[in-house]
């Protein structure tokens, strides 16, 4: 058992009948990570499990060793932003981050200054002493956030932190994670918005029905789908004097022209092969300007696994 | 794969005792109370029925200085300081404590979780017997302090006013002023955070509160009337707690059920609200 990993094993959930997540086998680094499915998949329901906020019908979880029915030692060093709002009626932003903040018994002048701290993060500073009830949706989430972050906790688990934040706030929000990562920190993401998820996160959970359908880094795991041979696009002067040699290959599956005419969509079911024979291909009067694969992410992955009907993507 | 710096560095100084923590949600409750003035002025009038008991006590003590002042010797006191007058002290007191519940009871879980902030304190470290215990602790102070804490300085004075004689043939009093006020500020406290939990709505749970004692009790009397019994009493939560406080200050009052049925019925109720507390206090509502 790792003291630096989130561990499921085995872990199942059953609301009565319903399923909530079936026989989920995970290991969590640290880094972002994010879980991606369609609505009911079972995100939240992971993500409550990891928190001891629901308890498993069956298995066992870790939180870096950590067993997650024992709150006084888990929340000391993870920190839960929920998808909903829930704000005590006539609080500021800053009594907000204050008066839970004590719960974690540490002293004022510790509890002010981590208030502040996560206040500034979030920048919110000029909106602190403001109500909340008064706040933007995008002001909302970010203290929500400030709330989750302000112990400075080494598992960090955020429920669709993205929704209702501006491209700007969005794009800072980003950095934010990732700095948090960086910092050797666990970061738990669900969100619906793969491209974001795709620029994030070092690694993803693909969920579907209750049910893991992948894990791991997004390159790694649209390797292991085979039944869909890999996409790349090569951009070129030419396409079509490429595109007829390239069939001498015996692991490319289809080649054609990309829409613009300064491309080609190749695809094959060994691009290692494939790159290293492309040069000996290469006609004279051919100039390649990249070589790319076209379908190494989470959007593609996703509609290759759960389907392009999988929920409100 | 990113190599991360692993440059974190949590709070590694002094953290107050968990068994503390709890009194964090008192302490804020009692900040939010005491800014409306209606609470405050009405708490303050819950400590002026206690003056009144503490100049019957001096009257009773120096009666006799007090006629003789009118110019009329051996007169006894007409009032006896004895268990009957600290249990109509209670009494009065243990009323004015059901108001302030009424109060202050039905808000204090309802908002929690109609606001789903149950979330935000149950992921932080802290368990959901701590929160109950931080939730009921706000009654149990607030009405401690109106019912067996000036009930037992109202003794002390008593004493020092009649003598260690009087002190230790009636210490019984101090016993029964404490645990027959505890039993009050317990079951109601229980019943309003259950309550509370129960409707989530505030204005609907101190109606239900209210009505528990006084529907209930009209249904117990007309059950009596009708099926010409006796055990209607036990679903009317005055005449259970007057058989509890009759036998704890040994008064002779006449009451409608035993006093051990009382006490029966009574954990009863309190083992229903504690079931009501751990089916309802969830850090997730699962909506099937």
């Amino acid at each position: 058992m790792s003291e630096h990993e989130i561990t499921f094993e085995n872990v199942s959930k059953f609301y009565g009948d319903v399923l909530g997540v079936n026989r989920v086998n995970l290991s969590i680094p640290p880094g972002i990570t994010s879980l991606v499915g369609p609505n009911g998949s079972g995100k939240t329901t992971l993500m409550n499990l990891m928190t001891g906020l629901l308890r498993p019908t069956e298995g066992r979880i870790r939180v870096l060793g950590v067993a997650p029915d024992q709150p006084e030692r888990l929340f000391q060093f993870t920190g839960y932003c929920m998808q909903f709002d829930s704000f005590p009626r006539g609080m500021t932003g800053y009594q907000f981050i204050y008066s839970y903040l004590r719960l974690h018994g540490k002293p004022h002048e510790e509890v002010e200054s981590l208030t502040w701290s996560a206040i500034e993060r979030v920048k919110l500073t000029d909106a602190a002493h403001r109500k909340i009830a008064g706040y933007s949706k995008g002001m909302r989430q970010r203290i929500k956030l400030a709330q989750a972050i302000a112990h400075a906790p080494r598992v960090l688990v955020l429920d669709e932190p993205l929704n209702g934040l501006d491209p700007l706030v969005r794009a800072e929000t980003i950095a934010l994670f990732r700095s948090l990562a960086e910092e050797g920190l666990h970061v738990i993401i669900s969100s619906h918005i793969l491209h974001e998820v795709d620029a994030i996160s070092d690694q993803v959970v693909l969920l579907s029905s209750g049910y893991v359908v992948a894990e791991g880094q997004i390159h790694g795991v649209r390797t292991e789908v085979e039944e869909h041979p890999m996409q790349i696009l090569i951009r070129c002067t030419r396409p079509s004097a490429l595109a007829s040699r390239i069939f001498e290959l015996d692991t490319v599956v289809e080649a054609r022209l990309h829409n613009d005419g300064k491309g080609l969509l190749v695809r094959t079911r060994d691009p290692d092969r494939f790159y290293l024979m492309l040069n000996r291909l290469v006609v004279d009067g051919v100039d390649l300007e990249s070589v790319a694969p076209a379908d190494d992410d989470v959007l593609s992955v996703y509609e290759y696994l759960i389907g392009p009907d999988g929920g409100s993507i | 794969m990113a190599v991360y710096k692993r440059s974190y560095h949590g709070y590694a100084g002094p953290l107050t005792p968990e068994w503390s923590r709890f009194a964090i949600i008192p302490r804020y409750a009692y900040q939010r109370l005491f800014k409306s003035k209606v609470m405050t002025v009405f708490f303050v009038i819950c400590l002026v029925s206690p003056l009144v008991f503490l100049s019957l006590i001096y009257v009773a003590n120096s009666f006799g200085s007090i006629a003789k002042m009118f110019g009329a010797t051996g007169v006894r006191s007409p009032i006896t300081i004895d268990g009957e007058f600290f249990q109509i002290f209670l009494g009065v007191q243990s009323f004015l404590a059901f108001i302030l519940t009424c109060f202050v009871g039905p808000g204090l879980v309802s908002t929690d979780l109609s606001n789903r902030a149950l979330t935000l304190y149950l992921s932080r470290p802290f368990s959901r017997a701590e929160y109950v215990l931080g939730k009921m602790s706000v009654l149990l102070i607030l009405l401690s302090s109106i019912t067996w804490v000036p009930g037992l300085v109202l003794f002390s004075v008593q004493s020092a006013l009649a003598g260690t004689g009087w002190l230790l043939h009636n210490l019984w009093i101090a016993w029964a002023i404490f645990s027959g006020a505890w039993i009050w500020i317990l079951v109601i406290a229980l019943l309003a955070l259950a309550l509370s939990a129960w409707v989530k709505w505030r204005i609907a749970a101190g109606a239900l509160l209210l009505g528990l004692f006084f529907v209930a009790a009209a249904f117990g009397h007309a059950l009596n009337a009708v099926l010409d019994v006796r055990w209607g009493g036990l679903i009317n939560l005055s005449i259970l707690f007057n058989a509890v406080w009759n036998d704890l200050f040994r008064t002779q009052q006449k009451a409608e059920i035993s006093a051990s049925s009382a006490w029966i019925m009574l954990a009863l109720i309190c083992a229903a609200c504690l079931w009501l507390l751990n089916k309802k206090l969830r850090a997730i509502e699962v909506v099937r």
